[in-house]
């Protein structure tokens, strides 16, 4: 087990280096969910007030972070899927299937360093949120939480990640799905609340587990320390993960000719 | 000689801009984003910000004031697509067989920006159509040929900006930088709420930034209000793009061969 | 017009200082095939780009069909046609679409388009595949849809930039008898890089040998051969411990030959073929058996090597085309 989890750190930290050699692979993850915030922010912060059913909030900012962090560990588990189909492409992945590492390791590596790199990215943004204003109700409890169910998320949406490349052991196919995973978090409360929506979108909104994980997020910020809130986000992210770490555990089994 | 040197360029133009769509059609990794994506926008952005329409956003709904956002988002990527393709031709050594022929090369930029100005047509009733769907009354026959040439200018203007690029950079690597500047131009207008909402530092780069008129002179109509003082500063603000941009791209057709 | 191709002192030089084509002088007459024949990386391309007016010179002037490339660039392009190395032919469109493409290219009607079309993929017999997409084609169809394309507006010149680099034997001979046919029947002079003694020896009346950017000899193929010298005459002696006196032997009948495999001795035969018989005899009477002997006519491989003193394909001098397959200049 220890043997497992050395090799585990030390294919982890070269899957870190290797998002920080290239900008391509942190620059999104970063920039896109800031600009968001900071579009966003300005767009609604003066209007917020006087929609009818949007929560009590200083500003916008307090309300959208949460969304924020959630998009940036989406694009983090999107570029770190693309990495891994690169290593496939580049004969690195088949190197490693052919040396004495055991086969947990091969996931498991690539999901240690999106947790790590997840933790880090959601500490920024917070940070970022609050030299911007925003003030987390539930205090150091509610930021931990925060970050905390960030740095899980990472793993079921690495999962997804490493499961689209094993599938198509493809660079360009596993960014082509990212539009699809931006969709996703339209749909939800990740930006705005439910209740200020309508029609078949409220519906949709309504089911998509996103909204319920961003919410979980957003309660410790604009309402205080709720454990009970993050409950919920931590099962949304383990149902998730059960069904993303599986089949990432499936597809490789698929790959490596064991089914 | 002058008038046979037109028609020339008006016939090769015309093959050129008719391969470009011929090759969109053709591949569905371009074809089926090029589609989806306007609507995509138009009903992720209308369902989830529809709380916004409670403001003082003009006479309309929410989502008749998304429209032009997606009909200028889906030219943009129109728009940024002829700079891919380009770039395409240029790696790929398409473009030796057009600059070796006696083609005029006016007609290597007038091509794809002809096809450019198409798609944007064509995206455009796309998202009319599914605005019509949705519940926004059409804005008569002016209205609708300025939210047109809107977003025709628009994408237009964009294959000016990408093929500047492509021409320089000559690699289908420079297409995200295409991308990203025609998403910020975007985004730092009044892409989600009029300017009277935005405040701060959105505020200020909205009212200088040209795609603002653009939105606005497009949204005057949708709106109901067609009000012409919202479209001549449009019409205007296209203007000054295609001259700029123009010059950008012609540059860039003067450095073939150079080196 | 009697020189199709005039170049005097053609010279390009990239960033870095690299000078891929050095000082290049070129007269190739009109109707003539010209085989410009060197290793990869040899300046061939650049070469090409240059008289096809797709890279300015940094040195140097070239006139092509009596034109100024650098100058008039436009004539140039009217009359000249172009199948490049790396075939860029879109994998989306159809055959018959690129060849329309093409023609309006060069000013064609509408109607010339389509005839011109139809008889140019008979001609490279692509009339079956014409209506399927390029990205389905065979290498040896793209290179001649490439071939055709080149042919829309009748070219007085035409460049092939290894025209059959890459392609099996079969699809390289058909590609040789229509570049054959296209000289004999309109006249068309034709400039042809290749890596292939072979090639240069088959298809050109006059061949350039070019390495470093520079051009090393020059002439017809036999002319070439022939200024290296006479025919070698090789034998291995049944009996190893031979050779020497071997050698001796051979030597009465003319120059050592130094470069030659291991175990043989080797001279040269002034009079070829006719001795042949007259060294075997002395051999004979010497007491040496051979195992066996080999004529050896020079070789445009002799030629590079002599003004080189390197082979120009694989180490030991194989003709084989094959031998320079997967060393395939890409640009990218
Ligand atoms: N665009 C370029 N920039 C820099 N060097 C180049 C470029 N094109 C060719 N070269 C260099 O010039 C030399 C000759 O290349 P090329 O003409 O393609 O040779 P050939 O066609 O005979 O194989 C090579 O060393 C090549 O690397
Ligand atoms: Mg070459």
């Amino acid at each position: 087990m220890s043997l497992a989890l050395r090799q585990t750190w030390a294919l982890a930290r070269r899957a870190i280096a290797g998002t920080f050699q290239v900008p391509q692979s942190w620059f999104p993850a970063l920039f896109f969910p800031l600009l968001l915030m900071a579009i966003f922010t300005a767009s609604f912060d003066r209007g917020i007030a006087f929609i009818p059913g949007f929560p009590k909030v200083h500003g916008y900012l307090d309300f959208g972070i949460s969304g924020t962090v959630l998009q940036g560990v989406l694009i983090g588990g999107v570029t770190s899927g693309a990495f891994f189909a690169g290593d496939i492409e580049r004969g690195f992945f088949d190197r490693l299937v052919t040396s004495p590492v055991s086969r947990i390791v091969l996931l498991t590596n690539r999901l240690a360093a999106g947790v790590l790199l997840a933790a880090c990215q959601a500490t920024l943004f917070v940070l970022i949120g609050v030299a911007f204003g925003v003030r987390i109700e539930g205090g150091v409890p509610g930021f931990l939480t925060l970050v905390g169910l960030a740095a899980l998320l990472a793993i079921p949406i690495g999962g997804l990640g490493i499961l689209l490349a094993l599938r198509t052991g493809s660079t360009e196919a596993v960014q082509g799905a990212f539009p699809l995973f931006f969709a996703f978090m339209f749909f939800s409360s990740a930006f705005f609340p439910r209740e200020t929506m309508s029609g078949w979108f409220r519906t949709v909104a309504d089911v998509n587990p996103i909204s319920h994980l961003v919410e979980g997020m957003r309660a410790q910020v604009i309402e205080g320390f709720r454990p009970g809130a993050a409950a919920i986000s931590l099962a949304v992210i383990a149902g998730f993960a059960v069904c993303t770490v599986g089949g990432s555990a499936l597809a490789l089994r698929r790959r490596l000719g064991a089914v | 000689m002058a008038g046979g040197t037109l028609a020339r360029t008006a016939a090769v133009s015309g093959m050129l801009a008719w391969r470009a769509i011929i090759l969109v059609r053709r591949m569905p990794s371009v074809f089926i984003p090029s589609l989806v994506m306007p609507l995509f926008i138009l009903v992720a952005t209308s369902g989830a910000f529809h709380g916004v329409g409670a403001l003082p956003i003009g006479t309309g709904s929410y989502l008749a004031f998304t429209i032009p956002f997606a009909t200028v988002m889906g030219a943009g990527f129109a728009g940024v697509n002829a700079g891919t393709t380009l770039a395409r031709d240029i790696e790929g050594g398409f473009l030796d067989r057009l600059v070796s022929s006696p083609a005029p090369r006016l007609s290597l930029v007038a091509g794809p920006f002809t096809a450019a100005g198409m798609r944007s047509l064509f995206t455009t009733t796309v998202v009319l159509i599914a605005g019509t769907i949705g519940g926004v009354t059409p804005p008569g026959l002016i209205g609708t040929v300025i939210v047109y040439v809107m977003a025709a200018g628009f994408g237009v203007a964009t294959s000016l900006w990408s093929m500047g690029v492509a021409l320089r950079a000559r690699t289908v690597q420079a297409a995200p930088l295409m991308q990203l500047v025609v998403f910020i131009a975007i985004f730092t207008s009044v892409a989600y709420a009029p300017r009277e909402l935005q405040h701060g530092w959105l505020r200020t780069v909205a009212d200088w930034n040209p795609v603002t008129r653009i939105l606005e002179a497009s949204r005057a109509t949708e709106l109901g209000g067609a009000g012409w003082g919202e479209v001549w500063p449009g019409l205007g603000a296209i203007a000054l793009l295609l001259a700029v941009l123009g010059v950008w791209a012609l540059t860039g057709l003067r450095r073939l061969g150079r080196d | 017009m009697n020189e199709a191709i005039v170049a005097h002192g053609l010279v390009r030089e990239f960033k870095g200082g690299i000078r891929a084509v050095d000082g290049v002088d070129l007269e190739v007459r009109t109707g003539e095939v010209y085989g410009f024949l060197g290793p990869n990386g040899a300046g061939k391309s650049t070469t090409v780009r240059m008289l096809a007016t797709l890279l300015r010179p940094t040195g140097g002037t070239a006139r092509v069909a009596g034109f100024d490339v650098a100058h008039e660039a436009h004539a140039v392009r009217r009359a000249i046609g172009v199948a490049l190395q790396d075939a860029a032919i879109d994998p989306f469109m159809t055959g018959r679409e690129l060849l329309r493409l093409q023609g309006v290219l060069h000013g064609l009607s509408r109607a010339d388009c389509r005839a011109t079309a139809e008889r140019l993929l008979e001609r490279v017999g692509l009339t079956e595949a014409a209506d399927r997409r390029v990205g389905t084609y065979s290498g040896g169809m793209r290179r001649r849809l490439d071939l055709a394309l080149a042919l829309v507006h009748e070219p007085v010149v035409l460049f092939l930039d290894e025209p059959t680099t890459g392609l099996d034997p079969t699809s390289r001979l058909a590609l040789w008898e229509e570049v054959r046919r296209l000289n004999a029947e309109a006249g068309t002079t034709v400039f042809l890089t290749t890596q292939y003694l072979e090639e240069a020896d088959q298809l050109a009346g006059r061949v350039g040998i070019i390495d470093g950017g520079r051009i090393v000899a020059e002439g017809t193929p036999q002319r070439l051969k022939a200024e290296v010298g006479d025919p070698a005459l090789v034998i291995t002696p049944a009996d190893p411990e031979r050779r020497d006196a071997a050698q001796e032997v051979l030597q009465r009948f003319g120059p050592e030959v130094e470069a030659r495999p291991p175990g043989t001795a080797a001279a040269r035969l002034p009079g070829g073929a006719a001795r042949v018989a007259e060294a075997v005899r002395a051999l004979d009477e010497a007491g040496i058996p051979t195992a066996s002997l080999d004529l050896h006519q020079p070789t445009l491989d002799d030629v590079f090597v002599e003004k080189t003193g390197r082979r120009l394909e694989g180490h030991g001098g194989g003709e084989s085309p094959a031998a320079g397959r997967g060393r395939r200049g890409r640009r990218r």
